[in-house]
C-alpha cells in the first residue's frame, strides 16, 4: 500500500471500517507514516467522544460477574522493554514525587504533549508564588493534567488533586472579549449539575481549593458581565476531568 | 492568576473510593481487584452503552461488554500511558469487539437487522438516556449536527451501525473514494469543534 489514497484511509480505519485484509495493510503504513499515526491518535479521541455520549448503566448483575471471571483469570505478564541507555522517555501520566525531580520535568512533559508551555511560566519571576503553588500540586501522588483546546479558540489545562481537593485551571491563547463579555469557569458534578467557580481573564490562571472531589468535568463558557448563574451551553467548551 | 480560598457553595463529597483513570489503571496492572472494580464504575456504562448501540441485542452486548472488561484486566499490565489515555484505550477496544462481534455474525448469518441499523443516523440526537455529563452529550450532538449529512452519515454509519466503508458506499450510493474520505473529514471536523487533541 504505497499509493497517496492510503493517507485517507485513517477515517475508515478510526472508525473500524476498514475489512481485515485493509486494516492490516494500513496498520503496516502507520508504522511508517508520522503523519497518519498523529492524525489516527487525535481522530481516535473524537471518535471516542462518540462512544462516551451512548453511555448507558450496564445491566447490576454484570459486575458481580465480570468480578467472579477476573478472579479466575491471570494476567498477562507485562512486556519487558530493553533497558534504554538513552534518557528515560518523560511520561504524561500523573507526577509522582519519585518521577518529580524538579518541575522542569513537568514543565516539558506538559508543554511537549502540545499544551501550555509551563516552562515559561516558571521563568516568570513575578509569578513565583503562583509557581511554587503548581509546583506543589503537580507533587501529590495523585497529581493529575487534562488539557483541551477551547472552543473560543486557546488551550485549557487543568492541574488538580483530588487528595488535595485543589485544581489550577491555566488559560492559554484565549482571545480577548468585548468589555460588556466574560468568560465563565463551571464545575460539573455527577448529578450533572454546573457549579460556577467566577469569572476569569482571557489570559488568567485559578485555582481552585475545595469541591473538586465527586467533579467531572470543568466548563468554560463566554457570559454577559458580570457573569451568569446558568451556563450558556452555545459558547461552552468541556474538558472531561475523569 | 485570581485566587478562590473561600470554600465552594456546594457540600464537599468526600469520595475515598475515587481514582482517575490512569492511577487505577497502574493498579490494576499490579493486580489490584479492589482498583479493577473502581474501573468498572466508572467505564461499564462508556463500554455497554457503545457496545448496545452497535449491537443492538441487551444479551449480546452484556456478553461482550463482559469480555471487553475482562479483557481489560487480563492485559492491564501491556496498557502503555504514553500510547493514550485509559478511556481511549478501553473504548477503542470496545468498538473493536462490537465490530469483531457484527462481522463475525455477518459471516455466519444474513443480518436481519440492516433496516434498523440503517437508521442509526438519525438517532445521534437521542443521546438522553446517559450517564455522561450534559456538556458532553450536547456537545457531540452539537458537533454532529455540524458535519455535511454525508459526513454525518458515514461517519455514524460505520461507528454507531458498524459497517464496513463498502456497506456504507452502498448503503449511501456513493462511490467508495467518496466514502473514505466523507469518513476522514468528517471525523477532521468532529474532532476541531469538540476541541479534541490526540496526545
Ligand atoms: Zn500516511
Amino acid at each position: 500500500m504505497t499509493t497517496p489514497e492510503v493517507h485517507a484511509l485513517t477515517g475508515p480505519y478510526v472508525l473500524n471500517a476498514l475489512p481485515e485484509d485493509e486494516r492490516i495493510g494500513f496498520e503496516e503504513h502507520l508504522a511508517d507514516c508520522q503523519s497518519c499515526s498523529a492524525e489516527v491518535s487525535e481522530l481516535r479521541e473524537a471518535a471516542n467522544k462518540l462512544g462516551t455520549a451512548v453511555a448507558a448503566p450496564p445491566p447490576p448483575a454484570l459486575k458481580a460477574r465480570v468480578m467472579a471471571e477476573i478472579a479466575t483469570t491471570r494476567q498477562l505478564p507485562p512486556l519487558l522493554r530493553e533497558q534504554a541507555a538513552e534518557p528515560e522517555p518523560l511520561r504524561r501520566k500523573g507526577f509522582s514525587r519519585r518521577s518529580f525531580f524538579g518541575l522542569a520535568a513537568a514543565g516539558l512533559a506538559v508543554a511537549g504533549a502540545g499544551g501550555i508551555a509551563i516552562d515559561q511560566y516558571r521563568e516568570n519571576s513575578q509569578t513565583r508564588h503562583q509557581n511554587e503553588q503548581l509546583a506543589a500540586l503537580l507533587a501529590e501522588s495523585d497529581a493529575q493534567t487534562v488539557r483541551g483546546n477551547l472552543k473560543s479558540g486557546g488551550q485549557a489545562t487543568v492541574v488538580m488533586s483530588p487528595a488535595k481537593d485543589t485544581a489550577i485551571v491555566l488559560l492559554h491563547d484565549l482571545p480577548k472579549l468585548p468589555d460588556d463579555k466574560t468568560y465563565q469557569l463551571w464545575l460539573e458534578d455527577k448529578g450533572r449539575t454546573m457549579h460556577s467557580v467566577g469569572v476569569t481573564t482571557h489570559d488568567g490562571s485559578k485555582v481552585i481549593r475545595g469541591g473538586i472531589v465527586g467533579k467531572v468535568a470543568l466548563g468554560l463558557t463566554i457570559e454577559n458581565k458580570p457573569g451568569a448563574t446558568e451556563p450558556n451551553l452555545s459558547t461552552a467548551s468541556v474538558i472531561p476531568m475523569v | 492568576m485570581s485566587e478562590e480560598s473561600t470554600a465552594l457553595p456546594w457540600p464537599v463529597i468526600v469520595d475515598a473510593g475515587s481514582g482517575t483513570p490512569a492511577d487505577l489503571m497502574a493498579r490494576v496492572a499490579r493486580g489490584d481487584s479492589a482498583a479493577f472494580a473502581q474501573l468498572y464504575d466508572q467505564m461499564a456504562p462508556r463500554v455497554y452503552g457503545l457496545i448496545r448501540r452497535v449491537l443492538r441485542n441487551p444479551a449480546q452486548s452484556e456478553e461482550v461488554t463482559q469480555d471487553v472488561m475482562v479483557e481489560i484486566w487480563r492485559t492491564a499490565t501491556r496498557y502503555d500511558a504514553d500510547r493514550g489515555s485509559p478511556t481511549s484505550w478501553i473504548l477503542t477496544m470496545a468498538h473493536r469487539r462490537a465490530i469483531d462481534r457484527v462481522r463475525s455474525e455477518q459471516s455466519s448469518t444474513d443480518r436481519e437487522q440492516a433496516v434498523a441499523a440503517a437508521s442509526s443516523t438519525t438517532e445521534y440526537d437521542e443521546v438522553a438516556e446517559t450517564v455522561t455529563t450534559n456538556l458532553e452529550v450536547e456537545q457531540v450532538r452539537h458537533c454532529l449536527g455540524s458535519l455535511t449529512e454525508l459526513q454525518r452519515e458515514s461517519v455514524t454509519l460505520a461507528y454507531y451501525g458498524g459497517y464496513s466503508y463498502r456497506e456504507v458506499a452502498e448503503l449511501l450510493d456513493a462511490k467508495l473514494a467518496t466514502i473514505k474520505a466523507r469518513m476522514r473529514d468528517g471525523l477532521i471536523r468532529l474532532r476541531d469543534c469538540l476541541g479534541v487533541t490526540g496526545r
